[in-house]
């Protein structure tokens, strides 16, 4: 879990981002020595609601730059995320996602792995497809990498973060035997429809970038919907 | 006298069997199109032949979730937003139930939108009957995700701004087996698809437009609920398959209504018995 | 400092204790409510709405109240007052986060409108029955201060101090309002803006380099700094120690050796100190001739009307009675209580609920005063008859209670009966 930190530090030292107005959000404990040198803020939340949290941040100082680290997105925080996503909230989320397939054709089949033990029966579950979830509620900015694709992961924050509006970065993460074997068994398809990008047990997982577009985000439709209705009176917020 | 005073006891209303007479008349204002809701679904009932001992009827909290004190079988009126998981240990804890949730756009879409999106994932063997009147009637009038823009309600005293949910889409993004959308016009329609949907196993989806008299269009000044009746005439088309990207309802545009997606997912009680014996 | 004159709407108004509140809200400097609407405190909402975008303040409805007490969370961590409105079911909903809030030391404000019965209850009709659970609701150990008002005048006033005392202390304060309360509608004075006092956010001056985000001042409350200044917040719920780290350790938190050999004592203390060593400066009380009193009666928000008049017709009757109103429910006064104790006859403790200050009172009497409890089950507000009722009868016993005794009263339930459907019912057949 730490390595996608590292990533991301990687990323925020090398590009142009203004550290200051950057803030992080996470329901994941990090260990905060890893990312205090950075310059940025970061907050740890309740489990589920760092985006809730973040909406917050934004709507009292939309000059801030917000990113967010959840882990669990498939339990507590999808309705959260859905209702970002619709409103075009202006920030930048990071599912960390740790998809284990069940059982998977071929010679590697990672059937020695061991089971959770706190839910046996749930591998029968079918996993979310984020990225779909992400595009029919209105994100703006879709993508998948795994942890090993650390350059594409790199672009991919540095785009997310320039972009204004709903960006959602879905990293696959795991223990680094499955990483090697996702790292193999997957392949980069930019642009595909993500009706087609779910993680099936005997296909290979789909990679790259899906969505890029434009929309009017909330803050931006706030004020032009109050400035014609009310004129001057109006006060943006600052 | 007496052949006469006989004849009226024997008249009953059809439909008295499966409702709650004792709690009439019921609370919902002149206009409203919950009635319609009820009326479709109580007819499909009739059609389906159930067991009635074997029907439960959950709902959350708003206009929509009185449904439950209404109709004459086993029904839980819960708490709001919870309605889905409820059902789903209704359903998971006696199999051999048949378990509808009827409830509003702000119960189920709002603060109940995780446990919609998931229990779609999972294609839980539930029908929902989605009542949509673009607002939070039972608390005055307030905003709704469902709501166009720029709508006036009580808390968008200025207009709406934020982009309204689609629902239709949202449920087949989630991966709903059966999604379908009519208005309060479309009685016959609509009976038709509840029994679809009933009979259908996996989550099943049927939105039903609805006309809000005391609220949304009384705010807004589109007129009462025949009015809004009128309106569902003039400009609803029926679009079986269509795409659902295309279904967003722009305020006092075309609603697309009609079939949306019928599919075949295995249920989860179906990849759970598989998954125990292999 | 005096409040900002285009945040307040000086003038005579004829409105309902939950737009007072939003008024008063804005007039304290509020600039973000996240809300959900929730009979009965949709009003506020809508008036804050309505106002909001004339102050430069941001009105969000989110999906659910989870989402609006974190919301509320992040936007007072970004730099702005803010607050959220709710009843019953909601404030049950927001326990987790008020925890976080009060583990983070976040300044915010909740306004609960209490409305009657445990889960969805009656929801138009009064109660005030969420008392303990504001100061238990979530878990862990960690203090609140609470405020109960009795007219919609005082949810204006007492929503300036909530602000006030939030920033102060650095803590959720809660204002427990009812329905009563929320939905009456009388004359309000909102005054002009130099006769307001507010506190603004106390932000840390010093170097940014010396900046220690949980060192605290002589009162024992750290000042603050928001996101986005260049200070590296590290922000947390788990329990951290003075930098704001969290203490990873195997060993609990409370191991002072531990702590001092590592120099990180964890702040788990000063969350529960930090109110309780300030008790004297927060709690707020209204006495009401209790110098030659015999018995006592204490109340709170609606309440404490009806108590009055029963004290009034008391004393013309003869009897020694006096009133202790509770503005500050929480932290509860247990020293003028003890101190009460020991010179009257007992207590009459009325409450819209089956019994919660009331055991607050016993246990502060220490057994050297009676007290009796005059129960409401909720949707409606006591009778004058009733509290009476109870005066008199502590006044004829002569012997100690061992427990605290229930008072019946006469009213029966008044809700149902009368209302239109069973008009209608009576028409038809």
């Amino acid at each position: 879990m730490d390595k996608i930190i590292e990533v991301f530090k990687k990323t925020i030292e090398s590009s142009k981002i203004e550290q200051q107005k950057l803030c992080m959000v996470t329901d994941i404990t990090y260990d905060p020595e890893v990312v205090n040198y950075l310059g940025i803020d970061l907050f740890h939340t309740s489990r589920g609601r760092a985006i809730p949290f973040a909406t917050g941040m934004k709507l009292a100082n939309p000059g801030l730059k917000l990113v967010v680290f959840i882990g669990d997105l498939a339990t507590l925080g999808g309705n959260h995320f859905v209702h970002a996503g619709r409103r075009n909230m202006d920030i930048s989320v990071i599912c960390v996602n740790h998809y284990q397939y069940r059982k998977i054709a071929g010679n590697d089949a990672p059937g020695s792995f061991p089971r959770i033990s706190l839910s046996p029966y749930a591998s029968f579950d079918e996993p979310l497809n984020i990225p779909h979830l992400a595009r029919s509620s209105g994100a703006v900015y879709v993508a998948r990498w795994t942890l090993l694709h650390e350059n594409d992961l790199s672009l991919s924050m540095i785009e997310a973060l320039g972009k204004t509006g709903f960006s959602v970065i879905d990293v696959i993460s795991n223990e680094p035997e499955r990483l090697d074997f996702y790292f193999k068994n997957s392949e980069i398809r930019n642009g595909e429809d993500t009706v087609n990008v779910k993680i099936e047990p005997d296909e290979k997982i789909c990679l790259g970038k899906f969505i890029d577009r434009e929309r009017s985000t909330y803050v931006d439709a706030y004020n032009e919907q109050l400035t014609r209705v009310l004129g001057d009176k109006f006060i943006k917020i600052d | 006298m007496e052949s006469v005073q006989i004849q009226q006891k024997e008249k009953r209303h059809p439909m008295e069997n499966l409702l709650r007479m004792d709690r009439m008349p019921h609370i919902w204002c002149t206009g409203c199109g919950i009635g319609n809701a009820v009326s479709a679904f109580a007819d499909a009932l009739a059609i389906l032949d159930f067991d009635l001992d074997k029907v439960c009827v959950v709902s959350g909290i708003g206009c929509t979730g009185r449904v439950a004190g209404y109709i004459k079988v086993d029904s839980f009126h819960t708490t709001h937003g919870r309605a889905i998981p409820y059902a789903t240990g209704i359903k998971l804890g006696n199999p051999d139930l048949k378990v509808i949730v009827i409830s509003g756009d702000g119960d189920l879409v709002s603060i109940g939108g995780n446990h919609f999106v998931h229990a779609a994932r999972r294609n839980i063997d539930l029908t929902v009957i989605l009542v949509n009147n673009f607002i939070y009637a039972m608390t005055g009038g307030q905003v709704a995700p469902t709501t166009p823009i720029p709508a006036y309600t009580t808390t968008s005293p200025f207009g709406n701004f934020e982009t309204p949910s689609n629902v239709p889409q949202l449920a087949e993004a989630a991966g709903a087996v059966y999604v379908a959308r009519w208005t309060a016009l479309h009685m016959r329609r609509l009976t038709y698809s509840i029994v679809d949907a009933c009979k259908k196993p996996g989550f099943s989806v049927v939105e039903v437009i609805s006309p809000c008299a005391m609220y949304y269009s009384r705010i807004n000044k589109l007129g009462d609920g025949l009015d809004m009746m009128r309106f569902y005439y003039d400009h609803s088309m029926i679009k079986h398959g269509e795409p659902t990207d295309h279904l967003e309802i722009d305020y006092q545009k075309e609603i697309i209504v009609g079939k949306f997606v019928d599919r075949e997912r295995p249920t989860f009680s179906e990849s759970m018995k598989k998954w125990l014996e292999g | 400092m005096k409040a900002n004159p285009s945040d307040v709407f000086t003038g005579t108004y004829y409105i309902d204790g939950d737009v007072a509140a939003a008024y008063g809200a804005l007039a304290a400097g509020c600039k973000f409510l996240g809300g959900y609407p929730i009979t009965p405190s949709t009003e506020a909402a809508e008036a804050f709405a309505r106002k909001a975008p004339y102050v430069g303040a941001q009105f969000i409805q989110m999906e659910d109240e989870l989402g609006s007490i974190a919301s509320v969370l992040g936007a007072s961590w970004a730099g702005k007052k803010s607050m959220t409105i709710t009843s019953g079911p909601g404030y049950s909903l927001m326990m987790e986060n008020i925890g976080l809030g009060a583990a983070m030391e976040t300044p915010f404000v909740i306004i609960n409108i209490q409305r009657s019965g445990p889960s969805t209850g009656v929801p138009t009709s009064t109660g005030q029955a969420d008392i303990m659970q504001s100061r238990w609701g979530a878990n862990g150990d960690y203090e609140i201060i609470a405020l109960a008002p009795d007219s919609p005048q005082e949810s204006f006033d007492f929503t300036i101090k909530a602000f006030n005392l939030a920033e102060r202390y650095r803590v959720p304060v809660m204002f427990m309002a009812d329905e009563c309360v929320g939905h009456m509608t009388e004359k309000v004075v909102v005054p002009d803006a130099s006769e307001i006092e507010i506190e603004p956010r106390r932000f840390y001056k010093g170097k940014k380099e010396e900046y220690i985000p949980y060192k605290r001042d002589k009162d024992l409350v750290s000042p603050i700094v928001k996101a986005g200044d260049g200070y590296h917040l590290y922000v947390t719920g788990l329990t951290h120690d003075e930098r704001g780290y969290p203490i990873l350790d195997n060993l609990s938190p409370f191991n002072i050796d531990q702590a001092k050999v590592r120099n990180k004592k964890s702040t788990n203390q000063y969350l529960v100190d930090k109110i309780r060593k300030n008790k004297d400066k927060i709690i707020e009380l209204q006495e009401n001739q209790l110098d030659d009193a015999e018995v006592v009666i204490v109340s709170y928000g609606i309440t404490s009307r009806v108590s009055y008049r029963a004290l009034e017709q008391a004393r013309k009757e003869g009897i020694k009675a006096g009133m202790l109103r509770l503005i500050t429910v929480w932290p509860f006064p247990d020293d003028r209580i003890t101190e009460l104790a020991k010179k009257v006859k007992g207590f009459v403790v009325p409450e819209i609920n089956y019994g919660q200050i009331v055991f607050e009172v016993d246990r502060c009497s220490h057994g050297e005063a009676n007290t009796i409890l005059v129960p409401h089950g909720g949707a409606s507000v006591h009778k004058p008859d009733d509290i009476l009722g109870a005066i008199k009868k502590i006044m004829a016993d002569d012997k100690k209670y061992d427990n605290i005794v229930e008072y019946t009263t006469s009213l029966e339930k008044q809700v149902f009966k009368g209302c239109l459907a069973e008009k209608i019912r009576k028409r038809q057949r």
